[in-house]
């Protein structure tokens, strides 16, 4: 339980914004060999560590920059400071589906996504028929998924995501998926991965979801960590925090 | 992570092939879903292309080429196709490399993977597109009297060498196209120029013709385009069943080698960034 999966080592991220739309040929001639970017840093020297086997969250409000981490984590963004060591295979669910195509069968769909997380074709075969289980759409699989319901299509997609059994899974807001059974469920999925050794990081703004799933917590204000600790410990102080925001 | 050296770049994208063969699956298959007539619209398209060429230059402005040495072929239409059908997957492959970041910018937002898979899809399953229609045209040779089966392992070599050259500018452009969406446009323009600037629907003899005319430059300047010395390497070996000149199939190679390893660097650099930027 002590091993470490991922090392979070002084994560800096900048972005640099622009104030008009500038994608166009035409913006960057006229613009010369000027700079009317402004840097925004997303990000300033976050440092932490997440163990092997726990379930972390990160916290905090909308636009602290909590989703650039995790995007950091899952290596679809890169950091412009600092470095992160990530311990085995990881696989991000930031949105489950999203390389679905829409023309495609459920069937060709769970072989397409399968691959892009990560898998060989042996072990998508292998665990499609727990997939098809779990996802609940045995009826629809033939079918193109354009045709599903939105449901559907996000069962299908975190099905098939979770059990790419990662060493680290990371994840963004994904338990909002699906009806109340089908939460209840994906919870119990999320249990097991762990208790099978696997790492979940997770983005949630539900602190009573946090503390009901989380073993420890990260707390990320405007940029900066602002806390780590014990899911009850961090989410406390969180919500003190908003409180007095509130009062103030 | 940032330090991932370029040897470990291509040791990844080799080692995530499954995805490759799933998203050139995605390309191909969802390519002519709901059609009724599905894949045979990749030959039909070639098809009508080569009708439309053959009225206008065979028998309107009858820019004939000389007959076949020494395939003793003489039909415009088979002449045409064995240039026109390397010119279409040229164009496929670098109008769907180019915009196939920008269209899958959702994939690439969302999961990391290897992006050089995006647009190496697009030129596999532009391949395959590229293979049934080289199917039809050599029977038609077949049946015109040509014999182009022993010159076919020789084609697809050309074709390998074709498929790098074309690759490397869909990725050059394609890294261009996520900084300046202009460059998706641009290029819709350059390439139907290029088709004219390129022996693909006339004889390259009109050109000689008017280079003897108003000066030798003219030719020197004309045959720098390599994809004119793509298409004298596929008409040599298709229509007339002879071996390339040496100069061309040189040229061939050192171009595609060239465009590739220069568009395969840049990609590699920006790769990176390219989520921050879509």
């Amino acid at each position: 339980m002590s091993e470490t999966a991922l090392t979070i080592d002084d994560v800096s991220k900048k972005f640099r914004l622009y104030h008009e739309r500038n994608q166009t040929l035409k913006a960057a001639v006229m613009r010369g060999r000027r700079v009317v970017a402004e840097e925004f840093w997303a990000l300033r020297n976050i440092t932490f560590e997440v163990k092997t086997g726990e379930t972390f969250g990160l916290i905090g409000a909308n636009g602290s920059g909590k989703s650039s981490l995790l995007k950091i984590l899952a290596r679809i963004l890169v950091p412009d400071g600092g470095r992160v060591h990530a311990t085995g295979r990881v696989s991000s669910m930031l949105e489950v589906g999203s390389g679905f195509h829409p023309e495609l069968t459920g069937r060709e769909n769970i072989f397409l996504n399968g691959a892009i997380l990560g898998l060989k074709k042996r072990q998508i075969v292998a665990l499609f028929d727990e997939i098809v289980e779990f996802s609940g759409v045995e009826n629809f699989l033939d079918q193109p998924v354009k045709n599903y319901s939105s449901g559907m299509y996000v069962r299908l997609g975190f099905a098939i995501a979770i059990h790419t059994s990662p060493d680290i899974l990371i994840v963004d807001e994904i338990l909002a998926v699906g009806d109340g059974s089908f939460q209840e469920k994906s919870k119990a999925k999320f249990r097991e991965l762990t208790r099978q050794g696997s790492t979940v990081v997770m983005v949630s703004h539900s602190l009573p979801q946090v503390r009901e799933m989380c073993d420890r917590v990260a707390w990320i204000d405007a940029g900066r960590l602002r806390g780590v600790g014990t899911a009850a410990r961090v989410t406390r102080d969180y919500e003190k925090d908003w409180e007095r925001g509130e009062q103030a | 992570m940032r330090s991932s050296t370029k040897p470990s770049y291509a040791r990844e994208v080799f080692d995530t092939r499954e995805i490759l063969a799933n998203l050139t699956m995605r390309e191909t298959r969802g390519q002519y879903r709901r059609t009724a007539l599905g894949q045979l619209w990749s030959v039909l398209n070639p098809l009508a292309t080569m009708l439309v060429y053959t009225v206008v230059f065979a028998f309107i402005l009858k820019a004939l080429p000389p007959p076949g040495d020494p395939s003793g072929l003489e039909i415009y239409a088979l002449w045409l196709m064995s240039g026109m059908l390397p010119w279409l997957f040229f164009v496929r492959v670098v109008t769907g490399g180019l915009s196939s970041i920008v269209t899958n910018a959702s994939l690439i937002t969302k999961v990391y993977f290897p992006r050089i898979h995006l647009p190496l899809s697009v030129t596999l399953a532009t391949g395959i597109t590229w293979a049934i229609e080289l199917g039809v045209l050599t029977l038609a040779l077949l049946l015109f009297g040509g014999s182009p089966l022993p010159w076919l392992p020789l084609v697809v070599l050309a074709m390998v060498f074709l498929a790098l050259f074309a690759t490397g500018l869909a990725l050059l452009l394609g890294v261009a196209n996520v900084y300046f969406r202009d460059t998706e446009h641009f290029v819709a323009i350059v390439l139907p120029m290029w088709m004219f600037l390129t022996p693909v629907i006339y004889p390259i003899q009109l050109v000689e013709d008017l280079a003897q005319r108003s000066g030798e430059w003219i030719i020197v300047l004309y045959r720098l385009n390599p994809m004119e010395r793509f298409l004298a390497v596929f008409r040599d070996l298709l229509y007339d069943n002879r071996l390339p000149q040496w100069t061309d199939s040189l040229a061939c190679v050192l171009a595609s080698l060239i465009v590739f390893s220069v568009g395969y660097l840049v990609f590699v650099r920006k790769e990176s960034r390219l989520a921050e930027l879509l």
